[in-house]
């Protein structure tokens, strides 16, 4: 073992939050408001709590106003069981859209800058899939601020953390789990600036990483989304849920990733590919542009490897054009001025006069770390695990079984925070003693490999490979001979990433043996949904088989994927909460497994 | 234009194990759309994985892969090849980290220690006052938000206190004096006096001598500098706002 890797300090807390986004300080900002003597710590990989990913949301938050006089909770849970292709969890979509505007209130009170409408409260936008009276009509149920809704929501949870003397540890990853007797009590820490390892004991424990959207070569998140919180979660033997369902955005723009809104197709936008070929009269004769996402997705995708896509010589990926150039200058002013500023800046190039290039985005994982209604965590068969909680987009409940409804995410950030918030402090209230235990890890093993490697690979090539596998074969479109194709090559990356040598050895801000580590969670977490994407034979929300391009009722059920090593993957299924439908109350026809047809 | 360009970025590189500091010159083949962020990651795949250089969102929302590039203060992840050769009439880049704070590694500086002047003014409502009902927002006009709403669409990124010659002393800096006008501000807030004491106390608006540097590099094009002359014309100390 690499002799300089040490345990440099042992630090005791009640709470332990790997992840300081929305969810994260969401979570700490309640159980320090309601018990601020509560110690707590919260780690970040980012450089600062407000430069996680939760800041770059930018459209908006779903929440009924109880003063509206047309919209009604009971819509609000049924667009979002709707859209979730019958696969989100009933208890849990309830108590989300219950509890949503009481979320609302506590984000505005304490002092978020939401958009007002001239009689100073608060503004309300549309979104594609919130209607009123179970899908008649639009409703206008997201409050937002400005363009920066997440940005919004991120600085007041992590204002409100630290006016009651949270302590953070930013640039400090949660390598490891620490276990007794079944009971999570703590984390192995990664000190990325000093290089050095802690082991933090906790009463409570809360994952809340983020997404995983660097599986793919094109994303809308940013780049500390690798994954961890499920990788960490599947190496001490828990769980992922649903890893399959994974959300693209049709049209993301080439280099950043950014997303050119869904407005760019409803105010007249075409989409062409390389011969200029208006081609969505081929897949979508009637609606064209104006599909859904996901079919938007698959003809952008089909066009590309049918060879009509164009090859970005700067990016090295191939893309369609969207073509906005003959829309009237007022429309380019108007009613896209913030997406039209976005190629400017980042492509350099003038939608008015010139195309603009797009592909697929990969762009919210609906999956995760496997938990019930509460964000506790779960074992595989079902059943609590002591001190370890998971929130956020890391986690699943689930609200969003099988696609998530724009807006929702923010919403589930701040009320699931909530809610592990007060099931934490019943836990500590709980507890007995302070864990002063040794436990067993394992982290060492795998630093000393990754800086005692040898061989010429380089990481930086071996994530741009997986990203390719990925993107083609487990993207919007997977087949059986895609996926196993997959499997396999991602067990010849795996052993290519163990035979790299790495070119600094330091382990004081060595990006390079972070990237390393990363790459085991991204191959881990790539593994987990190419295995669950080749086990679920249907088409359901997000997940498309082309060769099963139909929801199948022998698929109403989550996927559970335990995996005992990278190469010995375990799928089992989780039954789909249908207590809506079940209690009997008025529109519970309308919970059960119905058609998602827009 | 040129489809593609021969950069040269001599990059500031600082080795903390033997803090040794020296400059190191990357020569690469860019396309003109690539974002310096590109370019920083072509380095790592191509030729050096070792270079360290900080970055999230990519997209100029979260102000974390701020870097000096021939003096300028700026986001990475914004500047394009074929704007930066234009711009600065020249293939040949300096790139150095922000000097707000100690550098960790190479371009990696320790943003925890630069937010300190951040936490300072207290980036929160320190004391709410009590919303219309239990079941209500508070109602601000849109004009009332006016005042101070540019002010919050700051990301910290520390641009503005890089180039802000006061800020290296013992000013807190330009976009702490943002985060805490904004409290000045907000209806929602109680606690003005605690408020205009930092605003105004020792490390406040009177260390700014309205260079304007802030307003000039700032990302987000908010006029930095404008907000804090209202402060030091005493604007916010009116008896109205309290
Ligand atoms: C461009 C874009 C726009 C969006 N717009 C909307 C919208 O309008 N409405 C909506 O509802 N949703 C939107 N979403 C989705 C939403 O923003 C995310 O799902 C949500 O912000 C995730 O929040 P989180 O708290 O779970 O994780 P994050 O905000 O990603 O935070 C994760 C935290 O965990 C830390 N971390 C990660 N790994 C480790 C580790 N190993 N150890 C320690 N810490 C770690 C990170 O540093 C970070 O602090 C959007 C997403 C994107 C990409
Ligand atoms: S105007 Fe004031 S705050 Fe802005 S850079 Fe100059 S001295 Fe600093
Ligand atoms: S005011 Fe502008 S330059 Fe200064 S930190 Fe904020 S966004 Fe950056």
């Amino acid at each position: 073992m690499n002799n300089r890797l040490r345990i440099t300090a042992t630090l005791h807390c009640d709470l332990l939050i790997i992840g300081s986004g929305g969810a994260g300080l969401r979570c700490a900002a309640n159980v320090l408001d309601k018990r601020p003597e509560t110690r707590v710590i919260a780690l970040t990989k980012n450089a600062h709590p407000q430069k996680s990913h939760t800041s770059t949301a930018q459209g908006g938050l779903a929440a009924v106003d109880p003063g509206d006089p047309e919209d009604k909770t009971i819509y609000h849970m049924f667009d979002t069981w709707k859209g979730s292709d019958c696969t989100a969890d009933q208890d849990v979509i309830k108590k989300i859209c219950d509890s949503s505007w009481e979320q609302i209130l506590w984000l505005e009170n304490r002092g978020m800058h939401f958009s007002r409408n001239p009689k100073g409260k608060l503004s309300k936008r549309t979104f594609g899939g919130h209607t009123l009276n179970f899908g008649e009509t639009s409703a206008y149920r997201a409050v937002f601020e400005a363009d920066r809704t997440g940005k919004g929501m991120m600085d007041t949870c992590w204002g409100e953390s630290l006016k009651r003397n949270i302590s953070f540890l930013n640039q400090s990853i949660g390598t490891e789990l620490l276990f007794k007797a079944g009971r999570c009590v703590g984390c192995l820490v990664f000190k990325l600036k000093e290089g050095e390892f802690i082991r933090i004991f906790s009463g409570a424990t809360v994952l809340a990483t983020g997404g995983s959207g660097q599986v793919f070569k094109i994303t809308t998140n940013c780049r500390q989304n690798t994954g961890d919180g499920p990788a960490v979660a599947l190496q001490a033997g828990l769980p992922m849920m649903d890893p399959e369902a994974i959300q693209f955005h049709p049209t993301g723009m080439i280099g950043p990733g950014i997303l050119a809104s869904e407005t760019l197709r409803s105010v007249g936008g075409i989409l062409r590919n390389k011969d200029m070929e208006p081609f969505m009269a081929h897949y979508a004769p009637r609606m064209k542009e104006l599909a859904p996402r996901d079919l938007v997705a698959r003809a952008i995708a089909s066009e590309i490897r049918k060879k009509r896509g164009i090859l970005s010589s700067d990016h090295k990926v191939e893309h369609v054009w969207i073509d906005l150039r003959h829309l009237p200058d007022a429309v380019h002013e108007q009613q896209i001025p913030e997406v039209s500023g976005f190629f400017k800046k980042f492509l350099n190039l003038d939608p008015k006069s010139e195309l603009c290039p797009v592909h697929p985005s990969s762009h919210y994982q609906m999956g995760g770390i496997s938990t019930n209604a509460f964000g506790e965590a779960q074992d595989h068969l079902q059943r609590r695990v002591p001190g370890l909680f998971a929130i956020g987009e890391c986690a699943a409940a689930s609200l969003h079984g099988f696609n998530r409804l724009g807006t929702n995410s923010l919403l589930e950030l701040i009320t699931m925070g909530k809610f592990v918030g007060n099931k934490v402090l019943a836990y500590l209230d709980h507890l007995s003693k302070e864990p002063t235990a040794t436990v067993d890890f394992i982290s060492f093993d795998r630093f000393s490999q990754y800086l005692e490697a040898r061989g010429k690979n380089k990481i930086g090539q071996i994530r741009i490979d997986m990203q390719e596998l990925m993107t083609e074969n487990v993207g919007v479109f997977r087949t059986e001979e895609g996926l196993s194709k997959t499997i396999d090559a991602l067990r010849e990356l795996k052993d290519r990433a163990d035979q790299t040598a790495l070119g600094c050895k330091s382990l004081r801000m060595n990006q390079e043996l972070l990237q390393r580590w990363e790459l085991d969670n991204l191959l881990t977490v790539s593994m987990a949904i190419s295995q669950a994407a080749l086990n679920r034979r249907e088409s359901r929300g997000a997940h498309f088989r082309d060769d099963f391009p139909e929801r199948d009722d022998a698929f109403n059920h989550h996927t559970i994927v335990i995996m005992g090593s990278f190469n010995k993957v375990e799928i089992k299924k989780r039954e789909i909460d249908m207590s809506i439908f079940k209690a009997k109350d008025q529109h519970f026809e309308k919970f059960d497994f119905i058609e998602r047809a827009y | 234009m040129a489809s593609h360009y021969h950069i040269t970025l001599k990059i500031r590189r600082y080795d903390p194990e033997n803090r040794r500091s020296w400059i190191q010159n990357y020569h690469l083949e860019a396309g003109r759309i690539l974002r310096f962020v590109d370019l920083f990651r072509k380095i790592n795949n191509e030729q050096d994985p070792t270079f360290s250089w900080n970055s999230s969102c990519e997209h100029g929302q979260c102000g974390t892969c701020s870097v000096k590039i021939n003096g300028k203060p700026l986001l990475a992840c914004e500047l394009l090849v074929e704007n930066a050769v234009q711009y600065f009439n020249t293939p040949v880049f300096n790139v150095e980290p922000l000097e707000v704070a100690p550098v960790v590694r190479d371009l990696v500086f320790d943003l925890t220690k630069a937010y300190k002047r951040i936490d300072q003014v207290k980036p929160y409502v320190i004391s709410p006052a009590n919303p219309p009902s239990d079941q209500d927002e508070y109602s601000i006009s849109p004009n009332e938000m006016k005042q101070y709403i540019n002010a919050t669409r700051c990301i910290n990124c520390f641009c503005c206190s890089s180039a802000c010659i006061s800020s290296h002393r013992n000013f807190l800096g330009p976009n702490a004096m943002l985060a805490s006008m904004i409290r000045v501000l907000d209806p929602r807030e109680k606690e003005k006096a605690q408020r205009l004491k930092i605003l105004y106390g020792h490390r406040g608006v009177y260390r700014c001598h309205s260079s304007r540097a802030c307003s000039f590099v700032c990302p987000k094009e908010i006029d930095v500098a404008h907000f804090v002359a209202l402060a030091k014309a005493g604007r916010f100390n009116d008896p109205n706002n309290e």
